[in-house]
């Protein structure tokens, strides 16, 4: 992992020359990790959430309660179309967010 | 803190969390986070940033960067709605496409932009309508911005105004609808529209290919981005390739959801009581920020300490910038610059003080723009669901070695 950043740093740097250079030969957007807490619903949280966006966009939100979780998902339902379809899938999400990154409230 | 009264500080959470309280929050605003650490990679064509995300990017300008009335393009922030960005455009073939209720539906080159149209340059600040918004507690929707989801910078490109003339707009146009570039990954999901009331164009209003002087960063939006001078960024469409014209204002998520606030007189409401009646964030409100010190900075007792910042408002121009070192109770104005950048753009200011004790020392900075509107302490602000217009007094606090 540390590699691939280290390479991706090395190549970003190489790419500002030839930019400065005034070839415009487009850019490459770094991979950033944003690792995700271990534990129950984590796999099918990641395939449901970050299809569209990092991780670092969940975290980024800090602790919170599980209403506010929740309200998350069904935004991302409703507004984005996020691929979450069941009911079961809000909770496996919203609960895996909440366990991981929550607030110890409820609402 | 002291060891003991963190010890009590987490008893009392963790007592909250063990009986799993329904208790919400009262709402109330606080000092935005500040010092986040810059990431240990640089994106394209910048410099280090703090980093919340990188698909879509998302990344934050620290707070030194703010001694200076131009903020680099390489360390200007960047915030994307949508996670496909094109990462590469060929100016020769890009065109921005006039369509809806025009005589002429047109589409215009780079190059045509550059040679057939008047050029004009304007500086002005672009802010996110979220900036400042980890102010906001309980959390606001939206991102967790610190201090820096801003910059100011000079724009060149041509009015707006010119480029819908070409395109002859019918009587009965009434609104416009930017659109980017960047795309969601699903095609069901909306792209990042927004529009503006025809009403509210003005010549200051330019579609810019150029910042302080290179052609725009790609993650602020190259080849070309709207810039409307005095309002909040969200409608400053980045990557911009269309305008559609139409009578009836479209029905959007991000004009009719989000970037509102309500519309009562503080701008306010609680978490229990969301106001139904919203208006957009548009007008920026007065604002200003020390770049100089950082909270945490060691400085010299009896050494001189200057102080530097930017101030701004949504376009009618800074009066003065005051400085206090007690907390408030006393002020003193600081020196600005010469205000040639003009309205839209920040003020940079100075304040030299020499500080006569040791220990924890606070630095406080007040704006008040030509309107009369002054700052207020941060306390004072009070909550709005999205976490938008926060301009609460800012402060720094150093240490003053013996």
């Amino acid at each position: 992992m540390i590699n691939i950043v280290k390479k991706l740093i090395v190549a970003s740097i190489l790419f500002g020359t030839t930019l400065f250079a005034g070839s415009n030969s487009g850019i490459t957007i770094p991979y950033v990790d944003f690792p995700m807490k271990e534990g129950k619903g984590m796999y099918s949280t990641k395939g449901k959430c970050n299809m569209c966006h990092s991780f670092g966009y969940v975290i980024n939100q800090g602790l919170q309660s599980k209403k506010f979780w929740r309200d998350k998902v069904i935004k991302m339902i409703k507004v984005f179309k996020a691929p979450i379809q069941t009911d079961e899938d809000i909770e496996t999400v919203t609960n895996y967010l909440f366990e991981n990154y929550g607030n110890g409230k409820l609402e | 803190m002291q060891r003991r009264d963190f010890f009590k500080k987490a008893i009392a959470v963790a007592g909250t969390a063990a009986v799993g309280t329904n208790t919400v929050e009262a709402a109330q605003t606080q000092h935005p986070v500040d010092n986040q650490k810059v990431s240990d990679v640089a994106f394209p064509q910048k410099r280090p940033l703090i980093t919340y995300s990188d698909r879509p990017p998302l990344l934050e300008t620290p707070r030194e960067v703010f001694t200076s009335a131009l903020t680099p393009n390489d360390l200007f922030f960047v915030r994307w709605h949508m996670p496909m960005i094109p990462t590469y455009i060929n100016p020769n073939k890009f065109y921005i496409h006039i369509n809806g209720l025009v005589k002429n539906e047109i589409k215009i080159s780079l190059n045509e932009l550059k040679t057939n149209f008047e050029q004009v340059e304007l500086t002005a600040v672009l802010q996110c309508g979220g900036n400042n918004r980890t102010a906001f507690k309980p959390t606001a929707g939206g991102i967790q911005w610190g201090v820096g989801a801003m910059g100011c910078a000079k724009w060149k490109g041509v009015k707006l105004k010119d480029v819908l003339k070409k395109a002859v707009l019918k009587k009965e146009a009434a609104w416009l609808g930017f659109n980017g570039e960047d795309k969601a990954v699903y095609q069901k999901t909306a792209n990042f529209v927004r529009e503006l009331d025809l009403k509210e164009l003005t010549d200051d209003i330019i579609l810019a290919y150029e910042m302080n002087g290179e052609d725009l960063p790609y993650l602020n939006g190259y080849p070309l981005r709207l810039i409307i001078p005095g309002f909040y960024s969200d409608s400053w469409i980045k990557m911009i390739s269309n305008i559609t014209v139409t009578k009836e204002k479209q029905k959007l998520h991000f004009m009719d959801h989000a970037y509102r606030i309500p519309d009562n007189t503080c701008e306010c409401e609680t978490p229990e009581n969301l106001v139904q009646n919203t208006k957009p964030i548009e007008e920026m409100n007065v604002n200003a920020l020390i770049g100089y010190p950082t909270t945490g900075a060691k400085v010299k007792n009896n050494a001189e300490l200057i102080v530097r910042g930017v101030a701004f408002d949504g376009g009618h121009g800074i009066k003065k910038v005051e400085l206090s070192t007690d907390g408030g109770a006393t002020w003193t104005e600081a020196k600005l610059d010469d205000g040639t950048q003009g309205k839209y753009a920040y003020r940079s200011f100075s304040y030299a003080f020499t500080p006569k004790q040791s220990g924890k020392l606070t630095i406080l900075s007040k704006a008040t723009n030509e309107k009369g509107e002054i700052q207020p302490f941060s306390k004072e602000i009070q909550w709005n669901h999205g976490g938008y217009k926060y301009n609460g007094i800012d402060e720094v606090t150093v240490e003053v070695l013996t």
